[in-house]
Formats: structure tokens, sequence, C-alpha cells
């Protein structure tokens, strides 16, 4: 290189360094204080919320980033470990458990004592008492069900059903209008979600995970065993698949029933305009024993202990559970629901019967427990399931086994 | 080496070290601690208990089992049929522009869209089961049932990979000089003995990079089935890579993750060492050693 090539190479290099230097003047010498928010709705969504939040907060500013469902976690887990987390992080609740379990969320506890009754879904966030995190919206899963399917089958589309037997009736008359038809979508090939549908069955019959100490499986318990008996029989009547495959067969008009989130409200008349469909809570055991129950999940607001900006992160955070603030989110992107107690008032519900029923279905809906080592209990009971499912392991056999293994876990050593 | 050229070379070297030298040594000495990335201050030395632990997991040598199987399943399909199609193609009068290019299409694809594709022909409403209907052939469910699930996947690995190594030996078929095929006829040599006594043996240091090449993509798959099955249905995908990936993201074990890339990282050098031997002594060769 000649000494024209050093000079212009030095230029450029100056050049740079003092972009950069002024780069960094520009913030030293501003006066607000930026809040590094990263969480998954698109900007587009959540903008004009931060934009309001920068509006009452005129000495603050919000750098937000959106995470994908895909590689989020990833992001998040590497961005821990080198120090540099955002400031507040909006997590998913199946992800929670993990990140207190290594504390690596600050207690809010005694932050925030004034929110517990203006917000619902404590449990999600809730450790030994203590509240690791904000929730944000909450999620939950009903029933769909194709109102043409039922007519064909001589099935009243008003009168959903409501009871496990009368819905075992209807899965089987809808499968049998034609090959080509599927009374029901059972989850699989997607080993994650599947105790996310089991489950709702086995709560809704009394059962549970763990018991209310959090110290010993109740997997295996009489009311899980008959519930997974019961989700086993539809099998025969079903459409085998993963989710988003399932959705899709029920919007072709394929399936007559399929459990689903919200999101499937917001999809449906743009891809099938066509599909007359009702939404309804989950079947209970039977008329007057258990309850209508779904899975609650809930995407919630955390604090990471590396957080450079906790003050200013729980103001931010503080301003978007804000009723006003989480109903917009809701509208743009309908996948979860204000935690905010007040947003079931809202008005957006009254002319919106579908939407309201997910409402009324969170009043049912249960949360998995927080607990240290609920990724590792989980990973044993999607797999327990699967195996059930594919026809390995009886129910019994299958929720036995879970049992066990849940149990070691919990006695084990971390 | 000129002062030039040593500052052309450096941006790739700092590149390289940054993003290749480093983590690989970074990789390396986590394998010998335990080490949670939400908890970088609780990270302690286990010494070699990783690797300990690995050999003794079932999953380790089932995810292991897995991937040869894959390995197996694709690498001599794929060549195979990469070594046809560059025939066929290096015999083509017309058009031959357009056939490599088509050929080679899926090699400029990323493995995500790749995969996304195939996920809907594989849907239980997707083309291929819409051929199978027509046939009046029941409709399969490909990545649902755990004996197809690995199968359909090793296809569209196939699939994705025969263009664009067809092409690297069709390149190598064409350095072959025109006179040799041409006495080789002119001794009364049919095609298959030409194929078999003058071109094979030509182009043989391109196949055994082909073989080194498809056996590192295959023992590293993970694109494919982090999008297509999980791992799933009933673990009957689950490859070491997406073994390791679940090991280091969803349980937060970075060390015992990093070991199982070591080990993985020996085995492919290992068995490479072993092809390029085997190829090599092959009669009739000379170069390819």
């Amino acid at each position: 290189m000649g000494s024209r090539g050093h000079s212009v190479l030095g230029r450029a290099l100056a050049v740079a360094v003092l972009a950069l230097m002024a780069g960094g003047c520009g913030r030293s010498a501003g006066t607000k204080r930026t809040v590094v928010f990263w969480q998954f709705s698109p900007l587009a969504a959540i903008q004009p919320v931060l934009d309001r939040f920068k509006t009452e907060h005129p000495d603050m500013d919000v750098q937000v980033e959106q995470l994908t469902w895909q590689s989020g976690r990833e992001k998040i887990v590497a961005a821990i470990a080198a120090g540099r987390p955002p400031d507040l992080c909006e997590v998913g609740s199946t992800f929670l458990p993990g990140l207190v379990a290594d504390s690596t969320l600050i207690d809010l506890t005694d932050s925030i004592p004034d929110l517990m009754p203006t917000l619902r879904g404590w449990k999600v966030v809730e450790h030994r008492g203590r509240a690791y995190a904000i929730p944000w919206m909450l999620g939950t899963r009903a029933l769909y069900a194709n109102a043409d399917l039922m007519k064909r089958a001589g099935l009243n589309p008003e009168d959903p059903p409501a009871t496990w037997a009368a819905f075992a009736r209807a899965v089987q008359r809808i499968d049998a209008i034609d090959p080509e038809t599927k009374g029901f979508g059972m989850n699989s090939g997607e080993r994650e979600v599947l105790f996310k549908k089991f489950m709702p069955f086995a709560w809704g019959n009394g059962g549970d995970i763990l018991d209310s100490t959090l110290t010993k499986s109740v997997v295996a318990s009489t009311q899980n065993i008959e519930a997974l008996r019961f989700y086993l029989s539809l099998k025969p009547n079903s459409l085998l698949d993963r989710q988003e495959m399932l959705d899709e067969a029920f919007a072709r008009g394929r399936l007559g029933f399929t459990i689903s989130g919200p999101w499937l409200l917001r999809k449906l008349p743009t891809t099938a305009p066509e599909l007359h469909f009702e939404v309804a809570l989950m079947p209970r055991p039977a008329e007057g024993k258990g309850t209508p129950a779904s899975f609650a999940g809930a995407e919630v607001l955390g604090i990471f202990r590396s957080s450079k900006h906790k003050a200013d992160a729980l103001t931010l955070a503080r301003f978007l559970v804000r009723e006003e603030n989480a109903m917009p989110l809701y509208a743009a992107t309908g996948n979860a629901f204000p935690a905010a107690a007040a947003a079931e008032q809202d008005t957006y519900f009254v002319s919106r019967p579908r939407d309201r029923v997910f409402v009324e279905q969170l009043r049912t809906a249960v949360a998995p427990p927080v607990h240290p080592r609920w990724v590792e209990i989980e990973e044993i009971l999607n797999g327990e399931l699967e195996e059930a499912i594919y026809g390995k392991k009886s129910a019994e056999a299958a929720l036995r086994s879970a049992d066990s293994r849940i149990e070691a876990l919990l006695h084990a050593t971390p | 080496m000129s002062r030039r050229s040593t500052l052309g070379l450096l941006p790739w070297s700092v590149c390289f070290a940054v993003f290749g030298l480093i983590p690989l040594l970074a990789a390396l000495v986590l394998s010998f601690y335990s080490m949670n990335p939400l908890r970088p201050d609780l990270t302690h030395w286990i010494g070699v208990s990783n690797y300990a632990r690995a050999f003794r997991s079932p999953e380790f040598w089932h995810a292991l089992r897995t991937t040869a199987i894959f390995v197996v399943g694709t690498l001599p399909v794929t060549l195979s049929l990469a070594y046809v199609v560059a025939a066929l193609l290096s015999r083509l009068r017309r058009g031959e522009t357009f056939f490599r290019a088509a050929i080679f299409f899926p090699a400029t694809l990323s493995m995500v869209v790749i995969s996304l594709i195939f996920k809907s022909l594989y849907a239980e409403q997707g083309l291929l089961n819409g051929w199978l209907a027509a046939a009046g052939m029941p409709r399969l469910h490909w990545l649902q049932d755990p004996r197809l699930a690995l199968p359909s996947i090793m296809a569209m690995d196939v699939w994705a990979s025969v263009g664009y190594y067809a092409i690297l030996i069709l390149a190598g078929r064409k350095t072959l000089p025109g006179e040799q095929l041409e006495a080789a006829r002119l001794e009364g040599m049919g095609a298959l003995e030409v194929e078999r006594r003058i071109i094979f043996p030509h182009v043989r240091p391109v196949i055994l990079f082909v073989v080194l090449l498809n056996t590192i993509r295959s023992f590293q798959i993970f694109i494919e089935v982090f999008v297509l099955t999980r791992g799933g249905p009933l673990d009957s995908t689950l490859t070491l890579v997406y073994h390791l990936y679940e090991r280091a993201f969803y349980h937060f074990e970075m060390g015992y993750a990093c070991a199982i890339a070591y080990i993985l990282l020996l085995l492919v050098g290992l068995i490479l060492l072993v092809q390029r031997r085997l190829i090599a002594k092959a009669p009739g060769d000379a170069a390819a050693a």
C-alpha cells in the first residue's frame, strides 16, 4: 500500500473514530434515560403504546427490540450470559421457572403491592409466595367447533358439547360423516405442546402435576389416569398432527373440533371466510362435576439481576400492564389478553362474543407450577404422553412412569 | 509474503479468529466446566465429567445412532445420484446450461426455506399425500410416524444436496482431456468401461472431496430437524446437534453441550481420516492421496 493509500485509510479511520465519539457524546450529553425493552409483539403493535409512554415520561426513552418465538429464548440466554441483558424483558410463562430457579430475575414482590389487586395471573409468576415478574398478557385455549360439520352430524352448533360424554359422542358422529372429515384434532409430532393439550382434561377432573407444596408428584392420580384414558379414547376419531396443521385442517373444514388459541379467531375470517364456527369453553368431566379447565399461559415482564436500569424498567412495566395500554396490544395481535382485571369489562368484548369466550375460559384456566425443575418435569410429562398417544404405553403405565421419574427428579440433588 | 498480502489477509484472519478460532477454543475449555449461562458466576471446573456423562447417557447414544443412520442413509444415495446426474449432464448435447442451473438451484436456497417447503409437501393434505390419494393409496403421516420421520428428512436432504455435488463432479469430469476419451473409444471401450476405467479414476479426488464434505454436513444436521420435527416423534429424529442444542438452550448445560460438540468433532475427524484412506487406497488412483 502506498503513502496515498495509507493516508486514505488513516482519514477513513479518523472519521470513523470521530463519528463514534460524536455518537458517544450525543448519548452522554442527552438528558433522557433509555430503557432497553425486549418483547415479542410486532413493532407496529407496540410502538404506539411506547410513544404514549414517552409522552407521559418525557425524561425517558425506550429502545425496543422484537424477539422471535423461534430464537427469542436463545437471544435472552446469550444476553444474560454476556452480562448485557435488556432492562425489561417479556418472558413466556414456561421459560420463567428456569429463570426463577437460577435467580436470574429480581424479586419484585415488595415493589409492586399496589399492582396485586389490579392484575390477574400472579400464580404464573410466583414462587414460594414471591413474585418474580409482572403478568402482562394472559393466554389460554378454548374449543373451536365447526358449525357446518356439527349440523351435518345432526348436532346443534348453538349447543357445543359441554361434557366429556357429549364431546366424545360429537367427535364420533362428525368422524363418521365421511373419510375426509375427522372429529377432533389431537396434537402429535411436537412433543413440547402435549401437556398443554392433555392437562386441561386432567385439571378439569381435579388432577394436577405436583401437590400444593410442590414437593410431590401427583401425576399418577386416578383423576389424571381417568382424564388420559378419556383423551386417548378420542384418538381413533382424530387427526393427529402439529398445531399449525390442525389449525389449517380446521380452516379447511375437515375437523369437527380443535383446541386452539385466540390467534385462530384472527386467522379464520381471512383464510377461511366460508367457514362457520363456534368457540366454546372446554368440556368438563360431567354435568356438575369438575371444571371446564384449560391451559393458562402468560407473557410476563421481568427485570434481570444484571439489568442496568431497574427502576426505569419497573416504571415502563407498570405503564405497560395498565388496561388502557395492554388492550390495544390485544386488539392488534389477538394472541393473549391483558392481565389487567379491568380489561374483562372492556367494551371490545361486548361486540366480540368469541373473544369473550376466551376471557371466560381464563377464569378456569390453570397454569403449570412455577418449579425450579419445571423444564425437566415438562420434558418427562411430554415424553410419557407422547408414548401414550403413539400407543407405546397405556394411560396408566405412561402416567405411573412419569410419576416415578418426576418423583426421582424432585428428590435428586440438583 | 509481502506486507500488502499480509494486510490483505488481515480482515479475514481477524474474522476467523473472532468468530471461528476463539469460540472453538472457548468451547473446548468450557467442555471441562459446569456452566449455566444464566448463572455464569457459578461456573466451575469439573474436569472430564461432561465427557463421562455423555458416554453414560442413553440419550446421547440414541442421538448418535440416529445421526449415524442419517449419515449412512444419505451419503451413498446422495453420492450415487450426484454421480449419475453429473454423467447425464455431461452427455447432454443441448440445454446443458439450463439443466445445470435447474439441478444446482436447491443449493442456492437456505435449508430453512427448503425445510418449510417440504413441511407443506409432507403435510397430511400436502402434495405427496395428494398423489398417493390420486393413486388410490392411503395417506401417510410423513413426519408424524416415527418410522417415516427420519427417512422423510433424509429424502429431503438428498434432494437438497444432490445438485450441488453433481455440479462438483461434473466440473471434475470436464477436466478430463477429450483426447483421452477419444483414444479409449478408438481402442474399442464401451461407454460403461470408459466410465469405470477412465472417468471414475479421474474424478476420484472430487468424489473424495464430496464424501468428506457431505459427511461433515450430515453429521451436523440441525436445521431440518429444528424446522420439521424438533427431534420427534418419539425421539426418532433426535440427532446429535439437536440434542446438544436442547441441552444448551433448554437445560442451560453449556459445558455438557460443548463436550458433546467436541465428541462430535473428534468422531467426524476420525471418520474423515478413515474415508480419506479408504478412497485414496482404491486401486488405480494416485491423485487422491
